[in-house]
């Protein structure tokens, strides 16, 4: 605080209403860590899209999509995950995630779209797995809370129950292959980014979730 | 569902206006910590400790609960009500009724209690009504059709009568374990969420703010947040706790001895799930005494016609146990499917549990 503040002139309740908050292009991204920064536009999270991750079950989606969380939440931005039933702590604090940060609904039972939709206002990101086939409207209508409120949605999905409406990013696993030595060592995932807008290269890359240390990092 | 020894002291359950029931408590809680450090405080009058670590070092469940009603005797002057139950639940209502439910028996302990122990007139009345008279008659009713006649409170009471849940929601006083840190002195074991320059930032509230809403949904259990201990496997060292509750201060992130090391599985089943292990004749696998496996799994079978083919695996790498338990026997095994998805396993004797998944 100044100790002497000039006085401000009041604004006219029609101009305040027309003015929004300074906001540059970085802090309307959320940024991401390794070895996503790479591969995606801005190098992060663009508040307001929704990032669909689909794998086969069993071949890293989860830990692709936990790790996507990773560089925001060490920054402090509060995370929610929801519908996650039994979701493995240890390897998140591997992955880099704040634990601190993270609010979790692993059994939303019925209410999936209600949590997440409750939960959009409070968090920056929010992983959501939704059950066996989300009902299109319920997508329809989070997404465009989702942008209206500016945060990032991460949902988990698997190819044989798509997320109905097109993502601004999309992460699609086509391959996983573990590395062995006398323990699981690594998995390398192959992934297929896409997405809207002319800024997101299209393309295949490999990279390592875990790796030896639990986290994740280009191949 | 662990076996708990409740120990209901009457006169610490009221609080006193001049703060000796909340210093009688921690003195009670520090005593009965001594003997047992899982010794958890509930809430007022209300402490739980888990019976099997001490009873094997005691000798004996007899000779924990004399030594419990002694420490009790000491702390307070009166002797408290001591029970033995499986879950919270079964252990406050034993606790009640003064009595051991041995192992195995909480199922038909719960089911014959009087529908009042949960505590709600409207419900026990509804019930009445329909002719059911205990829990058991109640737990039987149909989940689908508890939920379309009662509110979501019912719905989770009824969990509990169905021994899905552990606890009633309301029966732990989340407040009191942080009530009692800050008449130690040591509220900063109750970390806040710290802002930029180390005050409670704008997001922290917003968190908050949501998390009231979900439960608000929900239920009190729905919304929980994530804590490490110490611990040797990942299904040990993460646990989930309500929000709301206070964090355990054991945030332990040191490597600990032995700890099965990175990668950790994405998937942490919190209710490990039997499976079996057959080698390439069909045989079952098991692990020896010298921690060593009869032959190489070659199958896992999930539930009978569940089963997937092994292509490699890597341990057993055997746990050592919380002191007391020295004589179990368990060991974690790393596994690849032929399918592609990586799995952790737990062998305890001739049994075989799943309880991770690298997903």
């Amino acid at each position: 605080m100044f100790a002497f503040s000039p006085p401000r002139p009041s604004l006219s309740p029609e101009l305040l209403a027309t003015l929004r908050p300074v906001s540059l292009a970085k802090s309307r991204t959320l940024p991401l860590g390794e070895p996503w920064r790479a591969l995606v536009p801005d190098g992060g999270l663009r508040r307001g899209s929704t990032v669909v991750v689909e794998a086969p079950v069993g071949l890293g989606g989860l830990s692709l999509a936990l790790s996507l969380l990773s560089e925001s939440s060490t920054l402090g931005h509060w995370a929610a995950v929801v519908g996650v039933d039994d979701p493995g702590v240890v390897a998140m604090a591997e992955l880099g995630v704040d634990l601190r940060r993270v609010l979790f609904v692993p059994r939303p039972r019925g209410a999936w779209a209600e949590s997440a939709a409750d939960l959009l206002d409070g968090v920056d990101l929010l992983l959501v797995r939704p059950p066996s086939r989300p009902a299109h409207g319920a997508v329809r209508r989070l997404m465009d809370r989702v942008r209206e409120r500016g945060t990032v949605l991460i949902a988990l999905s698997e190819p044989r129950t798509p997320w109905p409406l097109p993502a601004d990013l999309f992460f699609s696993v086509t391959q996983a292959e573990w590395v062995v030595s006398s323990r699981l060592d690594a998995r390398y995932l192959t992934v297929r980014v896409s997405g809207r807008g002319a800024a997101v290269q299209s393309g295949e890359h490999v990279v390592v979730v875990p790796n030896r240390r639990g986290r994740a990092e280009a191949s | 569902m662990e076996q708990l020894l409740a120990i209901w002291s009457e006169p610490l359950c009221v609080e006193q206006p001049d703060g000796s029931t909340l210093r009688d408590t921690l003195v009670l809680l520090d005593a009965l910590s001594a003997l047992c450090p899982f010794t958890e405080v509930v809430r007022l009058g209300l402490f739980v400790l888990p019976l099997r670590g001490p009873s094997r070092f005691f000798g004996g469940d007899d000779a924990v609960l004399r030594a419990v009603k002694q420490i009790v005797l000491d702390v307070v002057g009166t002797a408290p009500l001591l029970g033995v139950g499986e879950g919270l639940f079964c252990a406050e209502l034993a606790a009640r009724d003064e009595v051991i439910v041995p192992l195995g028996a909480s199922d038909v302990f719960r089911r014959t209690q009087p529908l009042s122990v949960l505590g709600r007139k409207d419900l026990a009345t509804t019930c009445q009504r329909l002719g059911l008279h205990t829990l058991g008659a109640f737990a039987d009713l149909e989940p689908a059709r508890v939920a379309e006649r009662f509110n979501k409170h019912a719905t989770s009471l009824h969990r509990v009568a169905r021994g899905e849940l552990a606890e009633m929601e309301g029966q732990r006083d989340v407040r009191l374990a942080r009530r009692l840190a800050q008449l130690r002195g040591e509220d900063d074991l109750f970390e806040e969420q710290m802002g930029f320059f180390g005050q409670r930032g704008a997001g922290d509230d917003r968190a908050e703010a949501a998390a009231h809403r979900v439960r608000r949904r929900l239920g009190a259990d729905a919304i929980v947040v994530a804590n490490l201990c110490g611990g040797r496997g990942p299904e040990d060292r993460a646990t989930l706790v309500p929000w709301g509750s206070p964090l355990s201060n054991a945030r332990d992130l040191a490597p600990w001895p032995g700890q099965l090391s990175a990668p950790s599985p994405a998937t942490t089943l919190a209710h490990p799930v039997p499976v079996q292990l057959r080698d390439v004749d069909d045989r079952p696998v098991v692990m020896g005494a010298r921690g060593s496996l009869s032959a190489a799994p070659t199958g896992i079978i999930f539930s009978s016609p569940l089963r997937r083919e092994i292509i490699w695996h890597a341990g057993p790498w055997p746990l050592a146990e919380r002191w007391w338990l020295r004589k179990r026997h368990r060991a974690h095994v790393q596994m690849v499917l032929a399918t592609g998805e990586a799995l952790l396993v737990v062998a305890e004797a001739s049994r075989w549990w799943l309880v991770g998944i690298y997903d």
